[in-house]
């Protein structure tokens, strides 16, 4: 459940950097091990974060929450949070930190997917974060 | 020795509200969905510390803090002890467990500070990563209380979750406490109510 949490707040004070491009190298390369010859793919990235999953009411898809573009500020569609934008372009400090943003996959996956997400679909949803202008 | 009435309401009761109010908060802690019910048990986990740290000073003898607060010293010789299997007998806490007690109050402040910051967007990330901070560690001491609590009630063959739930334990009668204070406990489920509303409006 939380078994980061001790390596979430050390990084945080340490400052383990990456750059988006890197975590979703990273995935990618996880993803290739998984399925031999995997390529991460922005298109389907943007698939990935349109779709409508459907297994929350008030949190069907990403895009409920985000925004139909990752270059926009969202609201959360249940708490009424407000969140800043997934896009590096708009939001520098996304992707840069890896514990954060497990933790982050962690808990909408579960709730937005009904399971985990696979480092494929990381790898994809990162790069077409990334690369959304 | 025999059974004698040494927890008052007011730290049975919270006791167990804090221990159903942390389980609840730590399993629905993930959630969006389940974030109102995240901030009530929370809330209510750090209305009752604050009211123990209170308590700790105009309770009943066995609750006071003067009373089981010891140094590290005789917290470590009674560890010691346990591991020789000869632990001595204590009617009240044990010092290694009014450690215990001291670190779960404090962490569960810093939790439901934490915990309040973020849910108010105060800005800074620092204070959500001192929240998870906090109820990890707050999760740890738990287990180790846990433990504490299996080993001593074997060695002395005391059932202490079922003393936490009576309040009668093995003790002299010069040990018992007058009465189980019931208007306490009332200030108690009063407090933590409009502490968990408050801190979840």
């Amino acid at each position: 459940m939380k078994r980061v949490w001790l390596s979430c707040f050390f990084a945080s004070g340490i400052a383990m950097a990456a750059s988006p491009p890197e975590l979703a190298a990273g995935y990618a390369a996880e993803a290739a091990r998984q399925s031999p010859g995997f390529q991460p793919s922005a298109r389907r990235g943007a698939e990935f974060y349109a779709r409508r999953f459907a297994v929350s009411e008030k949190m069907p898809a990403c895009a409920a929450c985000h925004t139909d573009s990752p270059l926009q500020a969202g609201r959360h569609a249940v708490t009424g949070k407000a969140i800043r934008p997934l896009a590096p372009r708009a939001e520098t400090a996304r992707f840069t930190d890896p514990a954060k943003v497990e933790k982050w996959f962690r808990r909408n996956c579960s709730e937005v997917l009904g399971r985990a997400c696979s480092a494929a679909e990381k790898a994809d949803f990162i790069l077409f974060a990334t690369e959304a202008k | 020795m025999q059974k004698v009435l040494v927890w008052d309401l007011p730290v049975r009761l919270g006791h167990w509200l804090m221990a159903g109010g942390f389980a609840l908060a730590w399993v629905t802690g993930d959630s969006e969905s389940w974030r109102l019910v995240h901030v009530f048990a929370g809330g209510t986990v750090a209305a009752v510390a604050l009211f123990r740290l209170l308590w700790g000073v105009v309770g009943t003898k066995h609750a006071r803090f003067a009373s089981f607060v010891r140094g590290p010293r005789q917290a470590f010789a009674y560890l010691k002890s346990l591991l020789r299997f000869s632990p001595p007998h204590y009617t009240g806490h044990n010092p290694a467990g009014g450690w215990a007690v001291v670190l779960l109050l404090l962490l569960a402040l810093a939790s439901g500070a934490s915990g309040w910051a973020t849910y108010q967007e105060l800005d800074g990330e620092w204070l959500e990563e001192l929240h998870e901070f906090a109820t990890g560690l707050m999760l740890a001491v738990v287990a180790v209380h846990l433990a504490g609590v299996l080993v001593g009630s074997l060695l002395h063959g005391e059932n202490l979750p079922r003393a936490m739930l009576t309040g009668r334990k093995l003790g002299e009668p010069g040990e018992a406490i007058a009465g189980p204070r019931r208007l306490g406990a009332l200030l108690l489920l009063g407090w933590a109510a409009a502490g968990a509303w408050w801190l979840a409006r």
